[in-house]
């Protein structure tokens, strides 16, 4: 007889997942209806639309690249604006930090409704109060933003601030100078860094956030598609990909460098 | 002497129905140096934390100066804390800053927080937190980050920021465990040293029976929660060291200081 070798209950476990997905799987196929004549027929015109895509034209490039100044511009005043009152907001949500934990637990939940609502509805919500445009665009965006660099920026201070905090409330320093001069030198580049990665995600969300009416790059692709216009259509999505492209690149070096640093 | 701190049936338990401390009476006189030996988890560092409330006692009371810290309200419980120095085991320094900024933290204890965010330390105390530097042999560091120093200089620090403070009383949370032997002697020997000068009292942590021979005045060895010995460190016998540590005899010959460094206090191991 062969020496069993595995954890019995983890096999077993992982042996129950598997057969619930496959389980679950067969169900959801029905639903969907998804047809194999359908899929076929799409598969067919896939050259056709491709001939399409295939023509680019440079005429509307200006217009192109100030919409989509417009674009990283909306973006990066929503990134300022949240960060602003994120600082603000973590210090007295943050565990290690917070001066009254009430306040802090009604916070918390605030930040967690708002982040279970999705950046997209966030915007219809400006859009629709607002009217469409840049505006629009900064409201809806500060609310998922901020949620977002308030849950990394309290994680942090609960992980890397706790002992330097300590320090300075050992000694007798106020809550702002337990803030100013423990918390925020010690977690300077840490917020640095996941400030340049929300502006990255933030301005890829502005992209899309155009097409329901935020202003921006979005709202010139969203014509185009609607009009069939194939040709200005391929140079807008090329310009919008050189741009995250390159602002990927960018915050990646800029996260690198501060991650040496913090060495 | 006049008594600096009065510690009456001192109890803490924590959320998950630990008792960390259990009736803890203690009185520190001016200019003791105090060891606090025990094994890991007997609550020694409970007992440093309450005494300043960074973690809150569940019961018993705690005079400082005739100031009740137990029951008092944010803005005495500052004042307390500024007159109390603490040395952490990780040193708790703030890594992004000099070395020199590091230390004058230090005096924030007596600042408005408008001046201490602005960093308006005096002159003064510039020129009394580079002497102090020097003092403890970090005269090349001053300008430094505070993260590019080893253990021990970032020790030394952290020495430098609870000087700075020219505290009544230091509490110093096992200083010597995360460093190597000879820095764990030029670390003690800087706060022994300085508490001596100054005459500022001073409770050590220690899990080494022998440093705390060596360095202290009284030793007070701690088990469960409960205070097991309480005397001069001649009355401190393998007897007493073994009942302190029973169980757990391993930890108490971690980590010594380096016993055949010359001994640079001119003390004589007691």
């Amino acid at each position: 007889m062969k020496i069993p070798i595995s954890h019995k209950a983890t096999k077993r476990n992982q042996r129950l997942f598997f057969l619930v997905m496959i389980v679950l799987f067969v169900p959801c196929l029905f639903y969907l209806n998804l047809s194999a004549t359908q899929f076929a027929e799409g598969i067919a015109r896939i050259p056709d639309i491709a001939k399409q895509f295939l023509q680019i034209s440079l005429d509307d490039l200006p217009k192109l690249l100030t919409e989509l100044l417009t674009s990283v511009i909306i973006a990066f005043l929503s990134v300022v604006i949240s960060v602003i009152v994120a600082l603000l907001l973590s210090f007295v949500i943050a565990d290690t930090t917070a001066p009254n934990r009430h306040v802090a637990k009604v916070l918390r939940v605030i930040v967690v409704v708002i982040r279970t609502i999705p950046t997209t509805i966030w915007v219809l919500l400006a859009v629709a109060s607002m009217g469409f445009g840049s505006m629009a665009g900064v409201l809806g965006l500060l609310f998922p933003t901020t949620s977002f660099l308030i849950k990394s920026f309290t994680a942090q201070i609960d992980e890397a601030g706790k002992d330097s905090v300590e320090a300075i409330r050992a000694l007798g320093g106020t809550w702002w100078h337990v803030v100013c001069n423990g918390a925020i030198p010690t977690l300077y580049t840490t917020f640095l860094a996941l400030i340049a990665f929300n502006f990255e995600m933030t301005v890829a969300e502005t992209v899309i956030l155009g097409m329901v009416g935020a202003g921006g790059i979005g709202v010139l692709l969203q014509e185009y598609i609607s009009y069939y216009e194939f040709a200005p259509l391929l140079m807008g999505i090329l310009v919008v990909f050189i741009t995250l492209f390159l602002l990927e690149m960018m915050t990646n070096q800029i996260r690198k460098r501060l991650n040496s640093q913090a060495r | 002497m006049t008594i600096l701190l009065e510690i009456k049936g001192l109890t803490k338990k924590y959320n998950a129905g630990t008792v960390a401390l259990d009736g803890i009476d203690l009185q520190v006189k001016s200019k003791e140096f105090i060891a606090v030996i025990g094994p890991s988890g007997a609550g020694k560092s409970t007992l440093l934390r309450c005494i300043n409330r960074l973690v809150e006692p569940t019961s018993g009371s705690i005079d400082f100066l005739g100031q009740r810290v137990e029951k008092a309200n944010s803005r005495d419980l500052r004042h307390v804390r500024s007159q109390i120095g603490m040395i952490f085991q990780h040193y708790n320094l703030v890594s992004r800053l000099s070395v020199l900024e590091n230390v004058l933290h230090g005096r924030l204890g007596y600042m408005s927080s408008i001046a201490g965010v602005f960093n308006r330390y005096s002159e003064e105390d510039k020129k009394k937190a580079i002497a102090l530097l020097h003092k403890v042999g970090l005269e090349n560091e001053v300008y430094k980050r505070a993260d590019e120093l080893s253990g021990g200089q970032k020790q030394r620090v952290g020495v430098c920021r609870a000087l700075a403070q020219q505290p009544q009383l230091i509490l110093a949370d096992e200083p010597i465990a995360s460093l190597d032997p000879k820095s764990s002697a030029v670390v003690m020997d800087a706060i022994h040293r300085n508490c001596t000068e100054q005459g500022i009292a001073c409770l050590v942590n220690l899990h080494q029976v022998e440093v705390a021979k060596q360095y202290a005045s009284r030793i007070i060895g701690i088990k469960n929660g409960k205070m097991v010995f309480d005397g001069p460190p001649e009355a401190l016998t393998d007897y007493h060291a073994a009942l302190i540590y029973e169980g757990k005899e391993s930890q108490m010959y971690q980590q010594q200081v380096a016993e055949e460094q010359p001994n640079p206090t001119g003390r004589k191991y007691a």
